[in-house]
């Protein structure tokens, strides 16, 4: 009988396919974003609005995940938009390998921002690397602020935090306070805005940070 | 929830040891799961059973060494334990953003017989 030792990571083809994408969209000057958060929490909304607000002065393609599908592409088209879906067919999360087969359908070069929305998800989305800059998160305030404590992995590995839906905020028990204090708790300097994408409420601010981040990666071009 | 997609990796793993190393047959495979990593051990072990079939992995004993969270308090330069929801010291009272253990996937080892 041998034993033979292997202490692998797992993960470690998804990073190693993440790596290579990622040195790619890097010589491009792509910024990448992560967009992750539960079904229903604003995800293509968000992208909406940024898209709305951005797509004069940049230049925007989009991975759209979602399981069976291609209803948020298709929202996404409607704004003139370069954008490839991905039906994952189940599986609750997207992987760097999805990804690489995703931008063989899509023509990025003249891309300033590539947005992936991630499957509906807060817990296993957290795992994959995607090869992005900044994984950004979409919670709305009628998922309660409990979240972040019962979701904490995702929350501590976000550099952005899109709090949706502030709207309703005065039609729920949702406490700011508390909440602020548990996500800081868990990622002292995650990036939070407040925004509503019914009113427009925040949207500016988040685009202004967004716009900032786009022009300091695209300088390396 | 995407515990299929981490075994058939770990698979993919040990079939790429399995041929490195010459093994005729394998009855043990090893590998560490840290308490941060949302797997959960009945879906693992199931995907297992799944994927297994038919394959030099079948029957086989999928041996899971589960690891503790913890960090590392620069106060007391002690280790202690702790939980997504607490990361204070238990001698400091201190918060510590210094996880050093409960990230861990991996396989760690295969045992077999060799051809
Ligand atoms: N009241 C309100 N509803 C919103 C807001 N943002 C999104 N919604 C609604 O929430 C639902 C889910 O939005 P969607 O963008 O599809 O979420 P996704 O599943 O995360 O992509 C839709 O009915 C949206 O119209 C918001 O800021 N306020
Ligand atoms: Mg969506
Ligand atoms: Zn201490």
């Amino acid at each position: 009988m041998k034993s033979i030792v292997i202490e692998k990571n797992i993960l470690k083809n998804n990073n190693e396919i993440a790596s290579k994408i990622r040195s790619a969209l890097n010589d491009k000057g792509i910024y990448t974003i992560n967009m992750i958060g539960s079904p229903g929490s604003g995800k293509t909304s968000v992208l909406e609005q940024i898209i709305k607000h951005i797509n004069r002065k940049f230049n925007i393609a989009v991975i759209e995940g979602d399981l069976y599908t291609t209803k948020d592409a298709e929202r996404i088209e409607n704004q003139g938009i370069n954008v490839v879906q991905l039906n994952t067919e189940g599986a609750c999360h997207l992987d760097a390998n999805m990804i690489e087969q995703a931008l063989d359908c899509i023509d990025i070069n003249n891309a300033d921002l590539l947005v992936i929305e991630n499957v509906g998800n807060l817990v296993c989305p957290a795992s994959y690397d995607l090869s992005e800059d900044s994984k950004i998160l979409v919670m709305s305030v009628t998922e309660g602020h409990d979240k972040p404590l019962k979701y904490p992995s995702m929350f501590q590995k976000a550099e952005v935090l899109i709090l949706n839906k502030i709207d309703l905020v005065r039609y729920t028990n949702f406490d700011i306070g508390d909440f602020y204090k548990d996500v800081k708790s868990l990622n002292e300097h995650i990036h939070i805005f407040e925004i509503s994408c019914t009113s427009g409420k925040g949207v500016q601010k988040l685009c202004d940070y967004l716009e900032g981040q786009i022009m300091s990666k695209g300088v390396n071009r | 929830m995407h515990e299929v997609s981490i075994v058939s990796d770990m698979l993919n793993i040990v079939y790429e040891n399995v041929q490195l190393h010459n093994m005729k047959s394998i009855n043990k495979i090893v590998i560490k799961v840290g308490e941060f990593t949302c797997i959960n051990e009945s879906s693992l072990r199931f995907a297992y059973e799944c994927l297994c079939k038919n394959t030099i992995c079948e029957n086989v004993k999928l041996e899971i060494k589960k690891i503790k969270a913890s960090a590392y308090c620069n106060n007391c330069r002690k280790i202690f334990n702790i939980s997504y929801t607490n990361r204070v010291c238990p001698i400091c009272n201190k918060f510590s953003k210094n996880v050093v253990t409960g990230d861990e996937l991996t396989v760690d080892s295969i045992e077999g017989e060799q051809k």
